[in-house]
């Protein structure tokens, strides 16, 4: 049993774990500040802003030994008597001076800056700086310039923590960032010609600790302080990356990549980042639709109407013997598609289920992090991972197979539907659309009509839409909370960041209101319970409850993970939390 | 103590020094296959350690000791020369190698048969341009002569030896930013542990060596490490090359035991200090080690002795003198712009420090000096490098102890220039001195709020569950 001596204090380290001391001190709830250092990049201890006083206790004698000066914690390993002192006067002089060089050339343009509120520089100065800055001399002005179509640096406000530099280098491989220039002339830069445009490259801008590295999609939009952030999860493809959605008056403004080691590290692709986008569409289906009202086209209807002609048309068909099916988008969540089958079983024990297209792009791009290669510094600590961008561009298919191999037995794919609704076996159809980019087109369309009474539940107007005769509005990926199981087979929760748009209700009320389950709103979370209890693969989501880093369902047992900690940057982490207390972003765990 | 005999130098005043005939007329080679054929590595390396040889780079560690650092289950060794020569008025690797360059040849292949090393870079400094042509046409003779190459002296050690040219920055010299260098990098250091010995030059184990240091080798080698230990003062062993400079009579480069004092120097070898003057001050082993004021002249300058007077060390060994004339505000200028320019700016305090220290000393010199400028020097020089522990690499250090050294020593003079040098122009304003002091600049003295404390106002820490 290895036990450490933080500030006096005696604690037990974890096993299989190679800690340094700033990640040791935080699991006590001591917080060492620090730039520079990153969990999944090389030690290069160049900030020098997590020096403490380091020393050892002789396992014989009990006699503590300190080293005179002082030492990085990122470079210091956490080992059996190990001795930190992270408070003493030595150590906040040392973050005194620190922060007071840092901010000899920073502009203190905080009030434009969109990292304010969210800044390293700010948080530190605040809790280890000092008012004073001694420094009257001509300070240097370096330039801002473009690093990418996306992405803007703002030289001046940087602090040559080279994160940015080590991730494009240890992560990508790419290498697009560079330093250049010497001594408090160096500059962050890219070679003439070769933008920083890898697919993950937005990843800098969550990375950099100041406002340097800037998204500008996001510049100058809004302010930190403004978002609510919600931990979702992306719906962009079947990695299920973790993600910060953050929302103000009720649109999306940016994605923020979530720690999740067993998923995609600290990282998000860059089409991820941008997916925000759809769930602010203008043109997004703001009303119910129903045929037949008055006249012969599509006319708008209100919610109860709309849910009552789907219903009753549904049911007539069923009473008079027709056969029914229903195709299920694998952007569902699992509890969607869990109370959409069961409905339609329940209305003709005989409907057929089926999955909807699985769109997919191109061909799965891993990156694979090496623990030595294209590293620099100390990479003893580093446990690298992989991450993989997949082809297939939708976040649900394991679950919604899961639950719909639980209803009948097998997985009807799309193509075999399609060919039977075209061959006109059934006379009522339900197809809850929902994906991003509309999933089915003209011909799809028009064999899908083949049958007599056609619902559909979508969030765009899409050519299906205009030929169904009960258009349900449904929640957009942002809107709706539930559960998606990642290509790992992994479910994870995703938290709605947006409440339902106006005409428009998540399509789990829908669903609960087609089944007879009254209007009131039903939560994500009670429906998860209930199929952890009737659907066996679920049966280790007991009550519904998703562990942080999500859990593999169907038996499989969770591979061991090595350096999971939960991770945030401190200034993301809202102050006066205590690190011990708190789970990704910050937040108290309930 | 006998008559001391020059090794190091013997050769440089003959003609054709630097061809191997030559050479091997007078004696090249020998030590090396004495070495190769008759001794194994490790012995070797056990007789360097007797020698209780030193490196003459700057850092003075033992060099059989560093030796013995490497794993002993290497598979691949790399031996790097450090020839960056960068530090301020330097020039004894220089003369070594364009004078002698089969003398270093030779300390090369004993060091590598010793380390085990099959590839060897020499780092030459960028402005070395004779030295690199000389080097280059000494690998191929030696070469085409058996002293490298495969299987030398029939011993079954292969032996390449490669001249990298660095491009014009001083902390390539230092050996970590040397190694990155050399693999193609940004000269940036890398923090240690790893050390070389350990991982360094394409993560493989490798040693880094001053050229002096080799070149010391083969004559330990060949006279044996008691000899070596029969020159110099305790704990400073051997012959090293001293370079006078500055304003003496004759600029040299000189082969003495180690301890002589700068008296010594001055007098028996650069010919007094020039114009008759007196001697203010001297720099005692490149601008990074400090200054020695003109009653510190009589002490000896080894690896020991000259930590009393608050040296940083010995250094390269190359004392530059001023003379009585020479303003110590200009010293300080000069010292303060050379370390600005060269820190490669990956640490905060050496990046940010160097940088500030000279902004400061321009504005002292140019008449805008405040006598708090002083204690702010201080304190910035004692904070910086890696005697505090803030900085990667001993740079900072340098840049410091010119700083410490001459407040120490001279601070009267500069209290002096910075009264009686006031120009208007160059002051610091009110605005900025208010700034400075954390007073409120509109003139009131309500100070600035304490960062330390709490600001007034809703608990912050229970608005983390608020999103929850
Ligand atoms: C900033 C800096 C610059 C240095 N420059 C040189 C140099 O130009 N030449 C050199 O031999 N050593 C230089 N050194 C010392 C090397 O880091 C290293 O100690 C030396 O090459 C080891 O060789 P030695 O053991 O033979 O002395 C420098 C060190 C520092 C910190
Ligand atoms: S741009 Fe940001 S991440 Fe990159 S070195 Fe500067 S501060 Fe660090
Ligand atoms: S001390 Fe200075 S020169 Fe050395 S690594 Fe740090 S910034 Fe570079």
């Amino acid at each position: 049993m290895a036990t450490i001596i933080i500030n006096g204090t005696e604690h037990t380290l974890p096993e299989g774990e190679k800690l340094n001391a700033i990640q040791a001190a935080k699991l006590f709830g001591h917080e060492i500040p620090y730039y520079c250092w990153h969990p999944a990049l090389s030690v290069v201890a160049n900030c020098r802003m997590c020096e403490i006083e380091v020393g050892s206790k002789d396992p014989k004698t009990g006699e503590i030994k300190m080293v005179p000066k002082l030492v990085p914690g990122c470079q210091t390993p956490a080992k059996d008597g190990t001795v930190l002192v992270t408070d003493s006067e030595k150590v906040s002089v040392h973050q005194k001076m620190i922060m007071e060089y840092l901010l000899i050339n920073h502009p203190l343009d905080c009030p434009v800056c969109d990292q304010a509120g969210q800044c390293g520089l700010q948080d530190y100065s605040y809790e280890y700086g000092q008012a004073a800055h001694r420094f009257v001399e001509e300070r240097i002005v370096n330039p801002r310039k473009d690093v990418s179509d996306a992405i803007q640096l703002n030289q001046d406000r940087c602090i040559m923590c080279t994160r940015c530099v080590r991730f494009t280098r240890e992560i990508t491989g790419s290498g697009e960032l560079n330093v250049i220039n010497r001594g408090n002339h160096a500059e962050i830069d890219i070679f003439p010609g070769q933008p920083l445009d890898n697919p993950l490259a937005g990843n800098v801008v969550d990375l950099c600790p100041v406002g340097a590295l800037l998204d500008k999609d996001f510049l100058h939009k809004q302010r930190f302080w403004f978002l609510s952030k919600h931990d979702s999860i992306c719906t962009r493809c079947s990695t299920g990356c973790n993600i910060a959605a953050e929302e103000n008056r009720g649109q999306l403004w940016r994605f923020r990549a979530r720690y999740n080691p067993k998923v995609n590290d600290y990282w998000i692709c860059d089409e991820g980042r941008s997916s925000y986008k759809s769930a602010n569409e203008p043109n997004l289906l703001s009303a119910m639709f129903a045929r037949g009202v008055a006249g012969g086209g599509l006319t708008q209807v209100g919610v109860e109407q709309a849910t009552t002609l789907a219903r009753e048309g549904l049911q007539r068909m069923a009473r008079e013997g027709g056969a029914i099916a229903g195709i299920l988008s694998p952007f569902l969540t699992v509890e969607e598609a869990y109370v959409m089958s069961a409905y339609l079983k329940g209305i003709s024990s005989s409907a057929v289920l089926a999955l909807g297209p699985i769109p997919s792009m191109g061909s799965d791009q891993t990156f694979t992090p090496d623990k030595i290669a294209g590293r620099n510094g100390d990479t003893s600590f580093l446990v690298p991972r992989p991450f993989t961008i997949h082809a297939e561009k939708c976040p649900n298919r394991m679950g919604v197979e899961a639950i719909l191999s639980h209803f009948q037995g097998e997985v009807i794919d799309y193509a075999a539907i399609s060919a039977r609704v075209a061959s006109g076996e059934f006379r009522a159809l339900f197809v809850a659309s929902d994906a991003i980019d509309p999933a089915y087109m003209e011909d799809d369309a028009a064999k899908l009509r083949r049958s007599d009474f056609l619902v559909v539940m979508d969030t765009t107007v899409t050519p299906l839409a205009r030929l169904a005769d009960v258009v349900l509005a449904g929640a957009t990926f942002a809107e709706k909370a539930g559960s998606y199981v990642n290509f790992q087979g992994r479910l994870q929760y995703s938290e709605a960041a947006l409440p339902p748009r106006d005409g428009s209700l998540p399509d789990l009320d829908l669903l609960a209101i087609l089944s007879g389950k009254g209007t009131a709103p039903i939560h994500s979370r009670t429906i998860l319970a209930e199929v952890a209890t009737v659907v066996p693969a679920f049966s280790i989501v007991t009550e519904g409850k998703v562990p942080e880093f999500g859990v593999i369902i169907g038996g499989t047992p969770e591979p061991a993970t090595v350096g999971a900690f939960p991770y945030t940057d401190p200034w993301l982490t809202p102050r006066g939390d205590h690190p011990t207390e708190s789970g990704p972003n910050g937040r108290k765990q309930p | 103590m006998a008559a001391f005999e020059p090794v190091l130098s013997r050769n440089w005043n003959v003609p054709d020094s630097h061809t191997l005939p030559v050479y091997e007329s007078r004696g090249g080679y020998k030590a090396s296959r004495k070495a190769l054929t008759e001794m194994d590595p490790d012995k070797v390396v056990q007789v360097v350690k007797d020698s209780e040889l030193r490196g003459r780079g700057g850092a003075g560690f033992p060099t059989g000791l560093k030796w013995s650092f490497l794993p002993k289950d290497r598979t691949q060794t790399f031996m790097c020369v450090n020839g960056d020569e960068s530090e301020p008025a330097t020039f004894n690797n220089r003369l070594l190698i364009e004078r002698d360059p089969h003398q270093f040849i030779e300390g090369i292949l004993i060091a590598c048969f010793a380390t085990k090393a099959a590839t060897a870079y020499v780092y030459l400094r960028f402005e070395y341009i004779h030295a690199f042509r000389i080097m280059e046409r000494a690998i191929a003779d030696a070469r085409e002569k058996g002293h490298l190459g495969k299987d030398i002296y029939g011993s079954g050690f292969d032996l390449e030896v490669y001249c990298h040219r660095g491009a014009g920055a001083y902390i390539c010299g230092e050996e970590t930013g040397l190694i990155e260098s050399l693999e193609g990098k940004r000269g940036w250091p890398r923090i240690k542990p790893p050390f070389p010995a350990i991982e360094g030059a394409f993560r493989k184990p490798t040693v880094v060596n001053n050229v002096e240091t080799l070149a010391c080798v083969p004559h330990i080698i060949e006279r044996g490490a008691d000899w070596f230990k029969s020159i110099g003062t305790p704990k400073s062993y051997g012959p090293k090359l001293y370079c006078i400079s500055g304003h003496v009579n004759k600029q040299v480069c000189v082969e003495l035991p180690l301890g002589v004092t700068t008296n010594q120097l001055i007098e028996e070898h650069a010919g007094g200090v020039w114009k008759g003057r007196k001697a203010k001050a001297a720099v005692p082993g490149g601008i990074s080690m400090g200054l020695l004021s003109a009653a510190e002249f009589d002490v000896p300058l080894d690896f020991e002795e000259i930590r009393k007077p608050g040296c940083l060390g010995l250094g390269t060994a190359a004392v530059t003198v001023m003379d009585e004339t020479t303003s110590m505000v200009d010293y300080l200028y000069n010292s303060c712009r050379f370390f600005a320019h060269e820190s490669c700016g990956q640490c905060t305090p050496c990046r940010e420090g160097t940088g500030w220290l000279y902004k400061m000393m321009k504005r002292i010199k140019a008449g805008g000096g405040r006598l708090e400028d002083l204690d702010i020097m201080d304190n910035l020089a004692k904070n910086m490098g890696i005697m505090p522990g803030t900085t990667i690499c001993g740079l900072a250090d340098g840049a410091a102890w010119p700083v410490r050294n001459a407040l120490a020593k001279f601070r009267g003079e500069i209290e002096d220039y910075i009264k009686t040098h006031q120009a208007p122009r160059y002051q610091v304003t009110p605005l900025q001195q208010a700034i400075a002091h954390g007073q409120s600049p509109v003139g009131s003295d309500t100070p600035m709020p304490d960062p330390t404390r709490r600001l007034p106002g809703p608990d912050l820490s229970t608005r983390a569950t608020a999103h929850a």
